[in-house]
């Protein structure tokens, strides 16, 4: 913890950064976000299980860039990502958002973070996407800080829940997404968390011509919840916060893993692994499968 | 808005099972439409003057024709609507000839159907918007790959009309399968005689750029506009310091260690060489394959004899980006493969008749090399396999062709008249030669062509059995053909000293790839379709590329010669004026709105978006948007559907026309 | 609604340069086929977005047909090869949220394929008369049709009717 504090404070003292985007703690089993400038603050950094929040959505903020904005120049931004959020970050990356060279990648060995604030960290209180994640050292880093450690159990009920619904029929998934859907409240706290809804002007708000109803009815909801799923297909990294920003609880991620699990199967593509690989979306090969097509 | 809608019947096609006057009724009715009236035949001269008096009369603003499809009459009622004082854009047709009257009997589903079809054409032409036509610049360069007799013909042509030509030939060598040929038919002139003069003239003249043992990798942009990327593979000899000599060749010490592919594998070659002694240019290429150099870094022998220094084993392959305004496509062709290897291939091959089994069944191409006087044998007719001269030979036609058991059901057009050149060249080589031809039918359609075979019959004596070989195999030395005489009825057999198989002509090798690499459609053989096949024979459906010679089907030299020159001249029209007029059918990005995250850039097939920078007022890049080239995009949309954002528009098909349609349904 | 009466609505999005020229081929041969699907001709079936085929059931469609021309024939070189990731995504998203994989189909139909034209629709028709009126998706057209009547930009087929009759 000291080493990230010390870390930090060098960035900000020699300039090299404009700021740095990490976790502070606010009680025992919760942290919060905080942007630090000041060197001084430094020390109010911390890393441990109960930093969930996916900090790389910071990136695309138009306020945290004009930070970086000086005279001349364009200023290095020190983001603390847990690896899963450097899938984020690579996401952004290839998407052309973000600068590899105009970021520090302040990264750590993961063991999991917490599914709910305010809990002790355990195998009954783990983050969903933590149950199968398979990188807990960081794909691409600038500084590495945490020991390994072992990740509790704990069984997949996210992949055992669209199982679930794979069984059922087209009416009985049609009623149950339905009626999920139609709790939406149009707050779109899932569009502000998410990393990769970085637009200026997401397509839910234009108006002319209307692309999606958006006042809060049922066929509205149904068809926003339906772009956003599809929008988000083969680009989502799944880092969860969608579920966790939904005030009524909508299965949001579920149907982002669902569409992952296609991505993989039919593609063998999982996105924000890597900045080599083209992006799925924006690339084709010739031998892609034509069973859809008659 | 005013909107006139104007339904035809087009005699009683449309009327037939549409009840065109009661679309009209309904559709005057529905808002915005200020006249709606039904003719019987809308795309004649009274009709569009109907259409003309109306717009000038009610004051229309826009207008539906409900007629055939656009593809037949669009430009008829655009242009109807611009003489009398409306934008072209502002015209739509609703298609109730092809995609109604004539699919359905029900007279009222028929009459629903077309009644939906115009309301939706009504609102897609109430967001329609006003459009004019993009002018854009012509670059005043052909491009001709292949530099066979069709590729030069086009080059030279191309380029005594006053226009630069970059010629790309993959071979070392300009000249195609025409250099390979012994004589020509009808007229038994040398072939090499009358085609190094024009090789020769390529590569002198001022106007054209010739890139040979080079290839085509990518072709971006449009029609006046192409950026053509060539690799030009490393010869290992420095093209500019090099004499052509042939010292090296003289001297390499790997005197016989490949195949001469120029002689049909007939003899063979050192690592460095040149295809043929009049190769133009005359410029040798080391082939890494055999070279030792390249096996164990020693020898070197070249370098020692080359007073020039022009030797330079480390040469890599360069990449040219040429600015092209047309091309010209002239790849050619290749010989069916017959032998075991074909078993994998779509082809069935002809293991029945021992090709590449016995050495002395060979095909047409091997015969030539056998047959001219530059080839292996210096022109004396020797078999390959134990040199003597063959006393009897059997020619057998149509190997693959017109066989659709073994994959190719066209003609190969050229076969006849060069299985009777050849039997004519070796009765005049060995006069008590005998020579056999097995043929399905004469085809000796051109000039003097009927002629020339009479004459290898009457004159020469050579034996015309009408009938196929059944198998072909050894005996003592000889070539037991085993056939049918369909005209005596009886069976054949005969023993030859030598086979000749006319085998099929069939696409170049990766036709395919670099149809798609061009952008250019192809049949199922691979070669290259033609616009029309009648009127548009040289033009591809790609605007701005053009084809010549045996790459379209299979021809003869006269043809090839024909279709480039013709082609020439296509090229020629495009490049004489200075823009070009395209329709506006293209995407613009709102660049308040765009996120800049280029999956449009990557989507788009044609390279058309760019990158714009977007500064603040330090001057300093904080956003990155898409910036779509006007000139280079084609108006495909595949750019607007993947926008998340939803940023870009495709002109005259933009998402709010669209959903109006949808929405019309 | 009367099932023996009911006859599905079927949107058909085609390019311009294959589909719509092989269904312009199927008229030509004078081929025959059911009345139900309507086209919408867009420039390349790659520019066909997915929210065209939610608005086409928010219209009531029963059924959607998207159709380009054949992987490696495209009028615009690879703009059929992008719409096929895309729409494997889509429809997979689809039949997760539960609707049923035969109200949206696909096809690659060239310009000389006037009979494969003739023969998807009449086999998208028949699906889709099998599977019957999407009523879930009705329902939720009504409803909301109800709740916001200005917001309903059609203009609806009793109006059209009445007037015929004026």
């Amino acid at each position: 913890m000291e080493e990230l504090r010390e870390y930090a404070k060098e960035l900000l003292e020699k300039k090299e950064v404009a700021a740095v985007i990490g976790y502070t703690q606010v009680s025992e089993n919760r942290t919060k976000p905080i942007i630090i400038t000041d060197p001084a603050d430094a020390s109010k950094l911390v890393f441990n299980e109960y930093c969930l929040n996916n900090l790389s959505v910071y990136l695309t903020k138009a306020r945290i860039n004009a930070m970086c904005r000086t005279k001349d120049k364009i200023m290095k931004l020190a983001i603390c990502a847990k690896p899963c959020d450097v899938h984020s970050i690579v996401a952004l990356i290839q998407e052309n958002q973000v600068h590899r060279n105009d970021i520090v990648i302040i990264s750590f060995n993961c063991h999991g973070a917490v599914k709910d604030f305010g809990y002790e960290f355990s195998g009954e209180n783990l983050a969903s996407k933590c149950i199968t994640c398979e990188t807990h050292k960081p794909l691409y880093f600038d500084k590495i800080f945490g020991e390994e450690k072992e990740t509790p159990k704990a069984s997949d009920a996210a992949l055992a829940r669209i199982e679930e619904l794979e069984s059922m029929t087209h009416e009985e998934r049609f009623e149950y997404f339905n009626n999920e859907f139609d709790k939406c409240i149009k707050c779109y706290a899932c569009r502000a968390v998410c990393p990769l809804c970085y637009c200026q002007r997401c397509i839910t708000d234009k108006a002319i011509p209307r692309w999606i109803e958006s006042s809060s009815h049922q066929r509205g909801n149904f068809s926003w919840n339906i772009v956003r799923a599809f929008h988000l297909s083969a680009r989502c990294t799944g880092c969860g916060e969608c579920d966790r920003a939904c005030p009524m609880d909508i299965p949001l991620s579920l149907i982002n893993r669902r569409m992952a699990m296609e991505a993989k199967k039919s593609f063998s593509y999982v996105s924000g692994r890597s900045l080599e690989t083209p992006t799925l979306v924006g690339s084709f090969n010739e031998k892609d499968s034509d069973e859809l097509f008659m | 808005m005013k909107i006139g809608v104007f339904i035809c019947h087009c005699g009683e096609n449309i009327s037939r099972t549409v009840d065109c006057p009661r679309v009209a009724r309904v559709c005057e009715s529905y808002p915005g439409v200020e006249y709606a009236i039904d003719y019987k035949y809308m795309c004649s001269d009274p009709g569009q003057n109907m259409i003309r008096d109306a717009i000038r009369e009610k004051g229309l603003d826009a207008i539906v024709v409900g007629s055939c499809s656009p593809h037949m009459h669009e430009r008829t009622f655009r242009n109807a609507a611009v003489s009398a004082g409306i934008n072209p854009f502002l015209v739509e047709i609703a298609n109730l000839r092809e995609h109604c009257s004539w699919v359905h009997d029900d007279v009222e589903a028929a009459t629903q159907k077309a009644i939906e079809l115009v309301r939706m054409a009504i609102e897609k032409v109430k967001r329609d918007k006003p459009l004019s036509k993009i002018n854009v610049p012509v670059t005043k360069r052909v491009l001709v790959i292949g530099g066979g007799i069709a590729g030069i013909q086009a080059a030279l042509d191309t380029a005594n009309a006053g226009y630069e030509v970059v010629l790309v030939e993959k071979e070392p060598s300009i000249g195609g399968h025409m250099s390979q040929l012994s004589e020509t038919f009808p007229t038994l002139d040398c072939s090499q005689c009358i085609l190094t003069p024009r090789m020769v003239e390529v590569y002198q003249h001022p106007k054209i750029k010739l890139l040979t043992y080079s290839e085509v990798v990518k072709i971006e942009g449009f029609i006046g506009n192409f950026k053509a990327t060539i690799k030009k593979k490393a010869r290992h000899i420095n093209e500019e310091l090099c004499s052509g000599c042939g010292l090296c060749i003289t001297k390499c010490p790997t005197k016989k260690k490949a195949y001469n592919s120029f002689e049909e594998d007939l003899a063979f070659r050192p690592a460095v060489y040149i295809p043929f002694p009049q190769a133009v240019p005359n410029i040798p290429v080391i082939d890494e394959s055999v070279c030792m150099y390249y096996k164990n870094g020693k020898c070197g022998m070249c370098v020692k004899v080359c007073d020039r220094g022009a030797i330079d084993f480390d040469q890599k392959d360069t990449m040219l980006v040429a600015d092209i305004g047309a091309i010209i496509v002239a790849t050619g062709f290749k010989l069916y493969n017959i032998d075991k290897k074909a078993a994998d291939s779509k082809y069935k091959g002809y293991g029945e008749y021992g090709y590449g089994k016995y050495r002395d069944v060979i095909d047409g191409l091997q015969f030539e090399r056998i047959a001219s006087a530059s080839g292996p044998t210096a022109g004396e007719i020797k078999r390959p396999s134990d040199g003597k001269v063959p006393k009897k030979i059997v020619f057998i036609q149509c190997v693959g062709s017109r066989d659709d058991s073994k994959g190719i059901s066209y003609c190969s057009k050229i076969c006849c008249m060069y299985t009777a050149k050849h039997a004519m060249l070796y009765k005049h080589k060995v006069h008590d030669g005998e020579a056999y031809i097995f043929y399905m039918d004469i085809r000796a359609g051109g000039k003097m062509y009927e002629e020339f075979v009479r004459r290898a019959i009457e004159e020469d004596d050579v034996k015309y059995i009408r009938g196929r070989v059944s198998r072909i195999y050894e005996e003592n030395g000889k070539y037991i053909v085993k056939g049918e005489d369909t005209i005596a009825g009886m069976p054949v057999e005969i023993d030859a000293d030598l086979v000749v198989l006319a085998t099929a002509m069939i696409p170049q090798e990766n036709s395919a790839a670099l149809a798609r690499t061009i952008g250019i459609p192809y049949d199922k053989y691979g070669f290259f379709n033609e616009a029309h096949p009648k009127l548009r024979p040289v033009e591809s459906t790609t605007a701005g590329v053009f084809l010549a010679g045996a790459c379209q089907s299979p021809r003869d030299i006269p043809e090839s010669v024909a279709m480039a020159s013709a082609a020439a001249c296509k090229a020629t029209i495009l490049l004489s004026s200075d823009t070009l007029e395209r329709e506006p059918v293209v995407a613009k990005v709102n660049e308040d709105l765009c996120a800049g995250c280029f999956y449009c850039k990557k989507v788009c097939p044609f390279g058309a978006i760019e990158v714009k920078d977007v500064k603040d007022m330090n001057g300093i890049v904080y956003k990155e948007v898409a910036y779509i080239n006007q000139g280079v995009c084609q108006g495909c949309g595949t750019c607007t559907a993947t926008c998340l954002s939803k940023s870009i528009e495709l002109a005259g098909f933009n998402n709010e026309e669209i959903f109006a349609e949808i929405a019309a349904l | 609604m009367d099932k023996e009466k009911w006859e599905p609505k079927i949107v058909a999005f085609v390019c311009n340069w294959c589909t719509y020229t092989g269904a312009d081929l199927a008229g030509t041969s004078r081929m025959k086929y059911p009345a139900n699907a309507k086209m919408i001709r867009v420039m390349c079936s790659g520019s066909i977005d997915p929210v065209f085929i939610i608005k086409a059931f928010e219209r009531g469609a029963d059924g959607v047909l998207v159709s380009g021309c054949h992987p490696n024939d495209c009028h615009y070189n690879a703009g059929n090869f992008h719409a096929r990731r895309r729409w494997d995504f889509f429809h997979e998203l689809l039949d997760f949220i539960g609707i049923e994989k035969e109200r949206l189909q696909f096809s690659w139909i060239s310009a000389s394929e006037g009979k494969k034209f003739a023969d998807v629709i009449a086999k998208v028709t028949k699906d889709i008369k099998t599977l019957g009126p999407f009523t879930a998706y009705k329902k939720m057209n009504s409803e909301f049709t109800a709740v916001f009547p200005e917001i309903q930009e059609v203009v609806k087929e009793t109006i059209i009717k009445e007037k015929e009759t004026v």
